[in-house]
């Protein structure tokens, strides 16, 4: 008997799916129904089905990211409603995959592909192309990191985290004007408001883009959008003057002018 | 201490030089752009006044001057002052594209195609397996176009209940997809209905929670909208507990577009604060002034 897992996270569209599949396949057995990624690889692990229907986009794992753990001992078809990436990969690929909602007579091609494919070497993995599935996967799953639909790892801080009585308030470093050391704390400036973090000048230095903020003292740091215009003051000294702040201007010291020299 | 003496007294004499260098320069343009008519008429007022005096020195001086800046260079500067005043019209104009083009971005994002898609697969699923409920999902997506697109057209933005009517439709809509992983609640006073609001903010608010806070976790969650009058500012907060905020993540164009638009709107009197509250998820509260209205008077 052939065997099947089907994965969404939305349960209309497993009810949908399991649907279709008796319609055009009334032998196909359904062991089990994920409604995330995690469950998707645990109960397919558990049942070993010869196929595997997966949702791209759930919680928990992608089904992507569940496919790699899985097709090696089952025949994977990849389901999605609109993700221009992936259909891209696919249609370049040798993966099987659905588009959402399934329409019947593109569930009942899929199967007949399917069932001569399983037929040919019943009980068998999917092992000829195994490989090359498996590199085809890898490849996704750096696409679509790359377009942002996982989280993008760039490594830079994105968000400065400031007590305030109870909670714990997010800053945007875009909303940050400028950091300034003030003995133990650093202080944070932004349009409207101040705080101070832990953070040593130095830690933050590691940790921001340091095209998004530049160093322009010895205890400051600069975000560069947010400078308006540097003039130099009456002795000499460069002042940068920032956008929307009425506050004092801050001073570049000489290590630094080379920053703002005239082109 | 001699040194900072020396330093004070020039500084003074620069503030002084700058100070009458740009009264020169002001009374430059004006002599410059001032019709001829009218410059005689100061003349004579001049003449009039330090004849008066017995001192007609200065008023001659003036006269001199005056003639001698309209003559050579008076030209040349109207000139020029029309030029800075074309730079800053298209300056204007190009800030307002920009304002346009924010608002597309805004578009594309409540709109997005992968929303868009999914809701009609559901409608379309709901069709065989539950009539009434793609009826319904069906009658929402159909609110939350139709509120959505001609929002966009609207110059000055809506009122805080058409927000709210709008985030309803979008929520039912994601509860229909996610089921009992997606939670709501709102606590919005009716007498807050009719307060401004600008489109598109609470929306994208709500949006940012269920991509961001509930859907990537694997049980769910809650997301409450609550609406409060605190002194004079109104505050409208977006709380969900889901996963949280990943201090690397990109805070996306999203929460950009309504700090640049509540800065553009609002100055500093507006602002848009995340938090994230000691029991985990995220809280994204817009505060805004607040005006007391003579209740539909």
């Amino acid at each position: 008997m052939i065997t099947a897992l089907i994965a969404d996270d939305e349960a209309p569209m497993r009810d949908l799916l399991r649907a279709r599949l008796q319609a055009v396949w009334p032998e196909l057995h359904i062991v089990a129904e994920a409604a995330n990624g995690v469950q998707a690889v645990e109960l397919g692990e558990q049942h070993k089905p010869d196929i595997a229907f997966l949702d791209i986009r759930m919680p928990g794992l992608s089904g992507i990211e569940a496919a790699r753990q899985l097709y090696c001992h089952s025949h994977i078809v990849f389901a999605t409603a609109y993700d221009q990436y992936a259909l891209d990969a696919f249609q370049q690929g040798a993966l099987d995959y659905l588009l959402k909602p399934v329409t019947a007579d593109r569930l009942a091609t899929t199967c007949a592909r399917l069932r001569t494919r399983l037929e040919a070497r019943p009980g068998n993995p999917p092992e000829t192309g195994a490989q090359d599935i498996g590199q085809q996967l890898a490849q996704l799953t750096a696409l679509l990191e790359n377009k942002g639909q996982s989280k993008p790892q760039t490594g830079y801080l994105r968000w400065i985290q400031a007590q305030v009585g109870a909670s714990l308030r997010m800053v945007s470093t875009r909303e940050v004007l400028f950091f300034q050391s003030d003995e133990k704390y650093t202080r944070v400036q932004t349009v409207t408001a101040e705080f101070l973090i832990r953070k040593t000048l130095k830690e933050l230095l590691d940790e921001l883009d340091p095209d998004e903020f530049w160093r322009i003292h010895r205890s400051t740091l600069v975000r560069v959008d947010a400078i308006a215009e540097v003039a130099r003051d009456a002795r000499g000294r460069q002042m940068l003057r920032l956008k929307n702040y009425a506050g004092p201007e801050l001073e570049v010291s000489r290590n630094h002018s080379y920053l703002f020299q005239q082109m | 201490m001699r040194a900072s003496q020396i330093n004070h007294v020039l500084d003074f004499v620069r503030e002084a030089i700058k100070e009458a260098s740009k009264w020169w320069w002001r009374f430059f343009d004006w002599v410059a752009v001032v019709e001829w008519r009218r410059l005689f008429l100061t003349w004579f007022v001049v003449l009039m006044c330090f004849g008066v005096l017995n001192t007609p020195e200065p008023a001659v001086w003036y006269i001199f001057i005056s003639f001698a800046v309209k003559v050579l260079a008076g030209g040349k500067r109207k000139a020029e002052l029309m030029a800075r005043d074309a730079t800053l019209q298209a300056n204007v104009a190009t800030l307002e594209r920009r304002l346009m083009e924010a608002r597309m971005v805004a578009l594309q994002a409540q709109v997005e195609p992968h929303f868009l898609f999914n809701t009609l697969a559901l409608i379309g699923q709901l069709i065989e397996t539950d009539p009434p409920e793609a009826a319904r999902v069906h009658a929402h997506l159909i609110d939350y176009l139709r509120s959505t697109l001609p929002q966009m057209r609207a110059r000055d933005g809506g009122t805080l209940g058409k927000q709210v009517e709008l985030s309803r439709a979008y929520l039912a809509i994601m509860q229909a997809r996610m089921k009992e992983r997606l939670g709501i609640k709102f606590e919005v006073p009716l007498f807050l209905h009719s307060a401004p609001f600008p489109p598109m903010m609470l929306q994208t608010l709500i949006e940012n929670s269920i991509k961001h806070g509930l859907e990537p976790k694997i049980e769910g969650g809650t997301v409450s909208v609550r609406a409060q009058v605190v002194g004079s500012t109104l505050q409208v907060e977006v709380c969900d507990d889901g996963v949280g905020i990943d201090p690397h993540a990109d805070d996306g164009i999203g929460l950009a577009n309504i700090r640049e638009r509540l800065q553009l709107l609002y100055g500093t009197q507006a602002e848009l604060v995340i938090a994230t509250p000691p029991g985990g998820g995220a809280c994204a509260t817009i505060r805004l002034p607040y005006k007391m209205m003579m209740e539909d008077a």
